[in-house]
């Protein structure tokens, strides 16, 4: 990613900043810890700041006015690390979001193995009953996402995915709000490193899928606040100095899960307003002022419908991986330090131990943040349910860390099984079973595959080392539109239309007209094309993305990976009373091929266009008339904005 | 043993958003009249004029006899101003008694405590939505964050009657709920849930009505989905404080700065409106304003909070809705009238405390025969989890909802009925439900596809270009 010091620059840039709410440094046991230094991956900036990937603006319209921009490369704030925290400061705040920010980036480009890039901008047209996007509009590189710390005067913060910007709120604080967090006095979400990496997460989720922020069943938006959650909330765990103050504080209890727990529930807390249902799920400090754990249930997942409430059923799963692994891999230290008991006494603990068991932790959290992030690259390109997610997770893992030495994948799974999470159509929640089944592909198939991957193969390798993000953007594009010549022109040369068809339904996709698409209940289903009844088109094929990726894995491995998205689309009629109503339905997969030799598909993730249930779930689940009414169908006064697709800006009001 | 009551409920069709609803019991020679609500979403020479007809067929209907009890269940136009345009008409006809809900009383401290911050809001929002108004017919080019929001406002504000093109202050509903408390021969009666009641005019233990909501726990009140653990009193400072804030911005800017804003967010010192040319500011500023840029532009976002805003003051006034369980005793069959209560009153019905021992909220529920939708049927005027218990075979729903109704015809109009709502409500009254418009969908027609489900439970639906009625013998 970010060259070292080739050129002469430093590795790194260190910035101060809060490691939790500001609220927090008012209250004396927490004022020592919260100010942290952030080691970012160095790069040449503009005053703002305005770097490769972010560009701060600081306008307030609310306010009529504009802040000064911060120049991070004026020596005399360089020199000092940063500004120094100061929430009266709004330089100050233009710094911490990017500090944060950059760190989020980061974290995402180290666990995927290539660099973000901004879904581009999608040029669609804003005529009333235009809505749906119907035809290829044209699309756009986005360099910077831009980054507005006061642009709103409300407990909120969201990502605004047309306008490729993240915008913070400031507001009064109730006196009791939020619990003890906030003294009283104005809040500046953009100072909660929480919000901010839950709101970068947004904006790098959609880079990678976008099609995510289409709701077709009730885990797409669930998916996308709960992701965004786990990511906020394992980077807080990687500030060793938290850990660490945070087990002193609890003396000897730390052989429990408290210390965690205590400090997951605080986030919950401080997301409160903004977000928050994280609160509840994971623990809950009871009348004694003591912290408990909440029990799991096997109806967590299908009782919790909301998708807030469902959202936080993901990230309590994955937290209590975190615990298990946690557990584990700290035995054998309480172990030593107890003489073998693995029972603390009470008082005082040992700062050695303390420093030990706080780097442990730190450690798992990144670990499995970047197994987290790794298995986007194994999800569907569309209609993401969390069965899917952990499938991805189980077989991303696998890939990385063939051996799971320290029981990743076990504590993960034990985590989905207590709160009753299990994917459709698979029979024992074991790693096996989970992990995505590779696709038997015919002889003849595979030569084709062989082909086309050599074909494609400097393509692919001028991906890997091209060291320009709009270029990358540029090539990337390319290479999409080859692989696709490639794919249609030479479908009949090497397969032949039979085999053509058996070719891409392993694919998910299709190669009949829409009038044959579902079989004989295709006669049920009103296609559109353009907005008009016609059945007798096929429905295009669309190589979505090609990504390369390269990756370490846990155990010293290197993994050389590219992943193509293929996906179809058609568009239906739902209306009554001759009342139109647009639903756009896709299919297609995820198809992960080995980088050493292309011609090893690794896995194929399907999500079929030909499934006749899957359509008509997702239809009930758009028109409302299912018994999990979506968002969009719900909200009385309302219209969602641009068609279907999700608005985090009312997602995260409450 | 109570003597059987043969129950008649008139709604009357106000051809707009509105709920009008006259109910009749006779046991034997003993006669009670009861009307709950009456209102039109706006306060146009046509909505008063067909409030006046409805209230006229109302006098002929009793012929003489005076309205044993009224209802207002909230201060929404659509359901009180009736009571404000027809005041006269309503003395003419005369009322023994009002019911009104505990937040209307007077000398009860929670609720003046409750209504004052209410009003309050209510006052900030409508200063709220005419400072976007002006600000927004200054601006030059179409202003689509803030055209939104003040549109959503602006709608919303039309509960109150006091939309921006409308000609009514946002006073009006609670002027009608003022007319309920002194109109009656006898005082009002402030209803606390788990209050049950004989109905005025007829023998005790003919006919009880049960109050359901709403709550007095009243954090409940503000949320439409409240989660436990939370304070109310830190739902409405916070509303409250950032209505406040919000309306210093919008009047900040169109009057010129005022002290307040000088020093918010951030110290006037770091407030910059014209750089200097060539300096950092001046450039971040160009590309921001970089036409090609146009497209991300943040100008109006903080505007969208306007909407919030108004949401939270719709959401609290249709929980604050009085909800009534009126129970035929000798036939143990229950007609249900929630108003417009969302899922924090519905929610609280389950921890009612009864008075009457013998009275539980599932039994009342359970008994129901009679449901008037929620609302108008808005998707969360109606709590699922509730009303799959309302499982009685006999079950019949009348929706006072007109299509025709702007705020629903509108392109992106309001969701009234909700459809999934309405395939629910379908279900489980064997399509035995009719909206107030008489544009039911045909397997909904009374006099078609649906008689004979009516035939089954022994109800013939009448309906008449004033009114729907039914007849139900309990």
């Amino acid at each position: 990613m970010n060259a070292p010091a080739r050129s002469g620059l430093p590795a790194y840039r260190y910035l101060r900043g809060y490691a939790l709410d500001p609220g927090f440094s008012t209250r004396l046991d927490t004022a020592s810890i919260n100010e942290v230094t952030y080691r970012i991956p160095f790069e040449k900036l503009d005053p703002g700041p305005a770097g490769e990937y972010v560009e701060v603006i600081d306008f307030d319209p609310a306010s009529g006015c504009w802040y000064d921009p911060v120049d991070l490369s004026d020596e005399r704030i360089a020199s000092q690390g940063g500004l120094a925290p100061s929430e009266g400061n709004p330089q100050f705040h233009q710094q911490f979001v990017y500090a944060v920010a950059m760190k989020t980036i980061r974290h995402f480009e180290r666990a995927l193995g290539r660099k973000i890039i901004w879904y581009p901008r999608v040029m669609w047209s804003r005529k009333p009953g235009d809505d749906v996007k119907d035809v290829r509009w044209p699309r756009k590189y986005v360099h910077r996402l831009r980054i507005h710390p006061h642009a709103i005067r409300e407990p909120n913060a969201y990502y605004d995915p047309e306008k490729k910007a993240v915008l913070f709120g400031y507001f009064d604080a109730a006196n009791q709000f939020q619990g003890a967090n906030y003294p009283g006095g104005l809040v500046f979400t953009c100072l909660s490193p929480d919000i901010v990496a839950h709101e970068m997460t947004h904006a790098i989720l959609d880079s990678i899928h976008h099609r995510y922020l289409e709701e077709t069943n009730p885990d797409v938006a669930a998916f996308h606040e709960g992701f965004a959650d786990i990511v906020a909330l394992l980077q807080r765990f990687t500030f060793n100095e938290l850990v660490e103050h945070q087990l002193y504080a609890s003396g000897g209890r730390m052989d429990r899960y408290t210390v965690l727990g205590e400090l997951a529930t605080q986030f919950g807390e401080a997301l409160e307003g903004n977000r928050g249902a994280l609160r509840g799920m994971i623990g809950r400090w009871n009348e004694k002022n003591e912290w408990e754990p909440l029990k799991p249930s096997p109806h967590d997942y299908v009782k919790n419908l909301e998708c807030h409430d469902r959202g936080a059923v993901l990230v309590a799963t994955i937290f209590d991986a975190f615990q298990r692994i946690y557990t584990f891999k700290t035995r054998d230290l309480l172990r030593i330090a107890t003489s073998g008991t693995g029972v603390l006494p009470e008082g005082s603990v040992s700062r050695d131990l303390v420093h030990r068991l706080a780097g442990e932790a730190g450690e798992i959290a990144e670990h499995l943040l970047h197994i987290c992030i790794r298995a986007l690259d194994y999800c569907p390109p569309n209609d993401i349910t969390f069965g899917s997610y952990f499938r991805a997770l189980i077989t991303a893992d696998l890939d990385i860390a063939p051996e799971d030495e320290n029981g990743y994948r076990i504590a993960l799974i034990e985590a989905m099984r207590a709160r009753g999470i299990f994917p459709a159509r698979v029979n024992t929640l074991s790693v096996e079973s989970l992990r995505w089944s590779s696709v038997s592909f015919t002889k003849k198939e595979r030569d084709a595959i062989d082909w086309i991957a050599d074909q494609m193969k400097n393509d692919i390798r001028a991906l890997v080392e091209t060291p320009d993000r709009e270029e990358l953007y540029k090539r990337s594009l390319k290479a999409q539109a080859k692989l696709h010549a490639l794919l249609m022109g030479k479908q009949q040369v090497l397969l032949g239309p039979a085999q053509w068809e058996s070719f891409l339904n392993k694919l998910g996709m299709t190669s009949l007209p829409v009038s044959q698409l579902f079989g004989k209940n295709s006669k049920k289903v009103r296609f559109l094309l353009h907005g008009k009844p016609f059945n007798n088109y096929t429905p295009a094929i669309e190589v979505h993305t090609v990504r390369p990726a390269f990756r370490a894995g846990r155990e010293g491995r290197q993994i050389e990976q590219v992943i193509v998205t293929l996906t179809q689309r058609v568009t239906v009629d739902l209306g009554k009373d001759g009342e139109q109503k647009r639903m756009i339905f896709r299919g297609g997969c995820s198809l992960i091929l080995s980088f050493g030799s292309l011609n090893t598909v690794e896995h194929v993730v399907v999500k079929n266009i030909k499934s006749y249930r899957r359509f008509r779930q997702q239809a009930a689940y758009m028109s409302g008339g299912g018994a999990e009414p979506s968002a969009a169908a719900t909200s009385t006064y309302i219209r969602p904005a641009h068609g279907r697709e999700m608005d985090f800006r009312r997602l995260h009001r409450h | 043993m109570p003597a059987h009551v043969k129950a008649r409920i008139t709604m009357y069709r106000m051809q707009e958003l509105g709920d009008c609803f006259l109910l009749t019991f006779t046991a034997g020679r003993d006669v009670s009249r009861m009307l709950i609500d009456c209102g039109c979403f706006r306060n146009s020479g046509s909505s008063i004029a067909r409030i006046k007809t409805v209230v006229a067929d109302i006098k002929t209907t009793l012929d003489g006899a005076p309205l044993d009890v009224v209802a207002g269940t909230h201060q929404h136009n659509d359901h009180v101003n009736g009571f404000f345009h027809a005041e006269k008409e309503f003395r003419d006809i005369g009322v023994k008694q009002t019911f009104l809900s505990w937040l209307d009383n007077p000398e009860d401290r929670r609720a003046q405590e409750v209504g004052d911050k209410f009003h309050n809001l209510r006052k900030q929002i409508v200063q709220i939505r005419d400072g976007l108004h002006k600000k927004l017919r200054g601006a030059r080019n179409a202003a689509t964050r803030g055209t939104e929001a003040f549109q959503l406002l602006d709608g919303l504000l039309g509960f109150f009657g006091a939309q921006k093109n409308a000609d009514g202050p946002p006073e009006v509903p609670a002027k009608g709920i003022g007319v309920l408390k002194k109109i009656g021969t006898v005082k009002p009666e402030y209803l606390k849930p788990g209050r049950s009641l004989d109905m005025p005019g007829l023998p005790a233990g003919t006919v009880r009505i049960h109050v359901l909501g709403p709550p007095r726990e009243t954090e409940l009140l503000y949320r439409k989905d409240p989660r436990e653990g939370e304070s109310y009193d830190r739902e409405l400072a916070a509303a409250s404080l950032h209505a406040d804030r919000f309306l210093s911005a919008v009047a900040g800017k169109s009057d010129g700065s005022s002290r307040q804003e000088d020093n918010y967010p951030f110290n006037a010192e770091f407030k910059r409106t014209r750089p200097a040319s060539g300096s950092a500011l001046a450039r971040v500023m160009k590309r921001y304003r970089h036409t090609g840029e146009s497209w991300r532009t943040i100008d109006e976002d903080w505007m969208d909070q306007a909407g919030a805003l108004a949401l939270y003051l719709d959401t609290y006034t249709n929980n604050s809705s009085l909800a009534l369980a009126i129970e035929l005793v000798a036939s143990r069959k229950v007609l249900l009238f929630a108003a417009d209560a969302q899922t924090g009153n519905w929610l609280s019905w389950k921890n009612v405390k009864w008075d009457d021992p013998k009275v539980t909220t599932d039994s009342l529920i359970e008994r129901t025969v009679f449901y008037k939708a929620g609302h108008h049927a808005s998707h969360n005027a109606t709590l699922p989890e509730v009303f799959d218990k309302m499982n009685h075979p006999d079950l019949v729903a009348l929706i006072p909802v007109d299509k025709s109704d702007p705020n629903i015809k509108k392109d992106d109009g309001w969701k009234m009925p909700a459809e999934h709502l309405f395939e629910h409500l379908k279900k489980q009254t064997s399509n035995r439900v009719l909206q107030m418009d008489d544009r039911n969908p045909p397997e909904c027609n009374p006099d078609k596809a649906a008689k004979g489900a009516w035939k089954k439970v022994g109800i013939k639906p009448k309906v008449t270009d004033l009114s729907i009625t039914l007849d139900i013998k309990g």
